[in-house]
């Protein structure tokens, strides 16, 4: 296997919701075993992206590869069967729900002949996929509504890296985390890094994280691609002065206007 | 103590409360004769109120099934004219109450009038239709007839044998099993209560009602067909609303297009969900909770019956004993949430 092959590619990519242009042009890859940043304002259509690459949104025009082959995403569960899954900024998770339905939704075990739920099987599995990446949550049948944010986050993270997905978005995965919670995940993105077997998409605003964590990093301005660098190439400095631009582009536009 | 924070454990000892007073205070409470005079207090409405937690878990309400209660019988009653037999009638009704639930859905999540208004207009509307279909005047039920039969019965009076001929009452089999039976609604109010509780708690078609309740986007971003969900459930209540109707009227006999008491009972049977300890807002619910909230109703008002309560305090007593019901509810359900939030 070549160390540079191609597990999603993105294509002239826009999407529009009503009046507003989410995304205007979208070119991107993403290489096996590769973690890639994906830095940018808020509503400059990061969340978006993440949202057609997992299959929640249909985009308006562009095209899309997964591992080579040009596909037409139907649906989240359609994406998941490629190996594509999401941590989305919203976390996606029940709180009516306890801690390990919300670790099997949509992917439950269920018994044999009569399809009734798997509960016993379904708290083992959690248990060891939250030991692994070595959050502690004390009971397993608790609604998640009693978790604290980083808690709650973490096992977000943990649901999709236990799944079999090979490509994993991660919208914003340090928001609501406590410093020692986001350690954790940045652990856990680290060792998956050093594994290789996954890549990984990383929404993130602090650009410490960002260059400590990724292999390379894109930024995405106005429904544009607008920089792509390998981290190795750039830094703290650099991508300040592209975000420090921005702004005041930002002002200037509106003391013109 | 930790009975109390099960999601049904209130409503569970205010009914055993309540009956246990009723005994006390009267002798006549706790006799067969009145439990058989109470069945029909509280068995239809568990029915209606198992199907109306299906939903209301999912975040939505059906106010129409008041009228579907209404409409099957009658809709039963016209393919009898038609001349099917009984069992084609019933399921020929049942399948006009799937598509009544079908059109709820379809308003609800396809293009999304919210379920109160979409199911109000329903309510009316299928009401209104009723009353065309019957031309507002009251019909005997088919296959709820009463047979008389002569039989022989052996009398041994002074040690002499004398056969003497009887006339008895007979219902037919399908009355029997459909209403008509002494135990019917309360053996289907069982399976069904039984069965939607297996339904939520252990069955992954439970567990995305559950999800679709409490975050509806999480769920559809966990790749939850929320749509499909919901419509399920709107057909599943409309189908125990008809499936009601039908019992009831078997029952009775005979049904009249009565459009304000099936409001009425529809009212009852949301009373008995949320009083049951299902939440009005989706996410939560329990179907066992929604069988003693039943229960619960159907005990104060034949324990005030059988106390000679005046009719006229009846509804205000009732009225009063729901609200406490639903203060223990929302103190215990804090309780259990052990987070100081309202439930």
């Amino acid at each position: 296997m070549q160390p540079d092959e191609e597990v999603l590619r993105v294509e002239n990519m826009s999407k529009r919701f009503g009046p507003v242009t989410a995304l205007r042009d979208i070119n991107l890859h993403l290489c096996k075993g590769e973690v890639l940043g994906l830095l940018g304002d808020n509503g400059a259509g990061k969340s978006t992206l993440m949202k057609i690459i997992s299959g929640f949104h249909k985009p308006d025009s562009g095209r899309l590869f997964v591992k080579g082959e040009e596909t037409e995403l139907r649906s989240v569960v359609h994406a998941r069967s490629l190996g594509i899954d999401c941590v989305y900024q919203d976390l996606a998770l029940i709180n009516e729900l306890s801690v390990y339905h919300n670790m099997f939704l949509k992917r439950e075990k269920v018994l044999r002949p009569i399809p009734l739920l798997a509960n016993g099987a379904m708290k083992r599995e959690a248990r060891a996929a939250l030991d692994e990446i070595g959050v502690t949550v004390p009971r397993l049948n608790v609604p998640v509504a009693r978790l604290s944010g980083g808690q709650r986050q973490a096992i977000a993270v943990a649901r999709t890296v236990n799944s079999d997905a090979d490509i994993i978005l991660l919208d914003e995965p340090l928001a609501a985390m406590g410093a020692k919670e986001g350690a954790m995940i940045l652990d856990l993105v680290a060792r998956l890094r050093a594994e290789g077997r996954v890549s990984i998409i990383m929404i993130a605003h602090n650009y410490v994280h960002v260059l400590q964590s990724c292999d390379r990093v894109n930024l995405i301005q106005d429904g544009q691609i607008t920089f792509d660098k390998p981290t190795g190439e750039t830094s703290v400095e650099e991508l300040n002065e592209i975000v420090v631009e921005e702004y005041r582009r930002a002002r200037a536009a509106i003391s013109g206007a | 103590m930790r009975f109390l924070t099960l999601r049904e454990g209130s409503i569970i000892v205010v009914t055993v409360i309540v009956a246990v007073y009723f005994t006390i205070v009267n002798d006549r409470f706790f006799t067969h004769a009145n439990f058989i005079t109470l069945l029909p207090y509280f068995a239809p409405f568990a029915i209606l109120a198992a199907g109306e937690v299906l939903l209301m878990v999912a975040g939505e309400i059906d106010l129409s099934i008041g009228s579907v209660y209404l409409f099957a019988p009658f809709m039963f009653y016209e393919f009898n004219q038609w001349g099917f037999a009984l069992v084609p009638c019933l399921i020929l009704a049942l399948l006009c109450c799937l598509v009544v639930g079908l059109i709820n859905g379809i308003f609800t999540e396809v293009i999304g009038v919210s379920s109160f208004i979409t199911t109000l207009g329903m309510l009316l509307g299928l009401g209104g239709l009723t009353l065309v279909i019957s031309h507002a005047a009251p019909v005997a039920m088919p296959g709820a007839e009463v047979t008389t039969k002569t039989v022989n019965v052996t009398h041994v009076i002074n040690g002499q044998t004398v056969v003497l001929q009887e006339k008895v009452n007979e219902i037919g089999t399908f009355a029997k099993i459909f209403g008509g039976g002494t135990y019917s609604e309360l053996i289907w109010a069982l399976i069904i209560v039984g069965l939607v509780q297996v339904i939520l708690s252990l069955t992954r078609w439970g567990m995305y009602t559950i999800a679709v309740g409490g975050n509806k986007h999480g769920a559809a971003e966990a790749g939850i067909r929320v749509r499909a969900v919901v419509m399920r459930n709107f057909v599943i209540c409309s189908l125990f609303a008809g499936l009601v109707g039908i019992l009831e009227a078997v029952r009775a006999s005979s049904v009249t297009p009565d459009t304000s008491g099936a409001a009425e009972t529809m009212f009852r049977a949301v009373s008995a969900a949320v009083i049951g300890g299902t939440l009005l807002a989706g996410g939560e619910g329990t179907a066992i909770g929604a069988l003693f909230g039943a229960l619960f109703l159907g005990i104060l008002r034949d324990g005030l019956t059988l106390q000679g309560v005046n009719a006229d305090y009846l509804d205000f007593i009732l009225g009063a004993a729901i609200l406490i019901a639903m203060v223990i509810n929302v103190y215990v359900g804090r309780v259990r949430k052990g987070s100081g939030r309202a439930a």
